[in-house]
């Protein structure tokens, strides 16, 4: 009936609106200094690179580790618990 | 999938503009002002504003998220700040 089709429309429009945002904050990410935080207490500092559309993983550069820096990484999604950066 | 991720992008919405506590799996909290949430992963993301005028982004992974608990209500100011954030370049430019 009606309210269905109601409530799909404002589904997809928050959907669309919240994705929007999202893909921009990616866009704002790249290039930046990230640290992510892995499961057990891990943590550890890449330049974030880029997400893929299912969120599986993140490509990153310059990945500090403790045997050296890996100059790209693939840091799956199910292993990061959270990540940050600071914009200016 | 957890009760986070289950939740419809209306609930996500509900989020956005406000100051929220998530606590995370293995103990961890973040705070800060939710600019969005990923209806692909239900990442939530947290803007925090520094004293030297710069802005810490969190991001929480939708599966890590155990509880999001709201905090404060944004203000009209509040939210035009956060909706600067991730503004493009050429919207930014006539900001006042």
């Amino acid at each position: 009936g009606g309210d269905a089709v109601t409530t799909t429309a404002a589904a997809q429009g928050a959907r669309a609106a919240l994705r929007q945002r999202y893909l921009r904050g990616l866009a704002a990410a790249r290039g930046r200094p990230t640290r992510f935080c892995l499961r057990a207490g891990v943590r550890v500092d890449a330049v974030f690179g880029a997400a893929d559309v299912d969120a599986v993983a993140f490509q990153v550069d310059a990945l500090q580790t403790p045997l050296g820096v890996q100059a790209a990484a693939l840091l799956r999604c199910a292993d990061v618990l959270a990540y940050s950066f600071l914009l200016d | 999938m957890n009760d986070w991720q289950r939740k419809s992008p209306v609930d996500w919405e509900t989020y956005v503009n406000k100051m929220v506590k998530v606590a995370a799996i293995e103990k961890h909290e973040y705070e800060g002002w939710v600019l969005t949430v990923d209806p692909v992963s239900a990442s939530i993301v947290l803007a925090t504003f520094l004293e030297n005028e710069k802005v810490s982004i969190s991001v929480v992974l939708g599966h890590a998220v155990q509880k999001v608990e709201i905090l404060k209500e944004g203000d009209d100011e509040m939210k035009q700040r956060l909706s600067y954030i991730f503004a493009p370049e050429e919207s930014k430019a006539y900001s006042p």
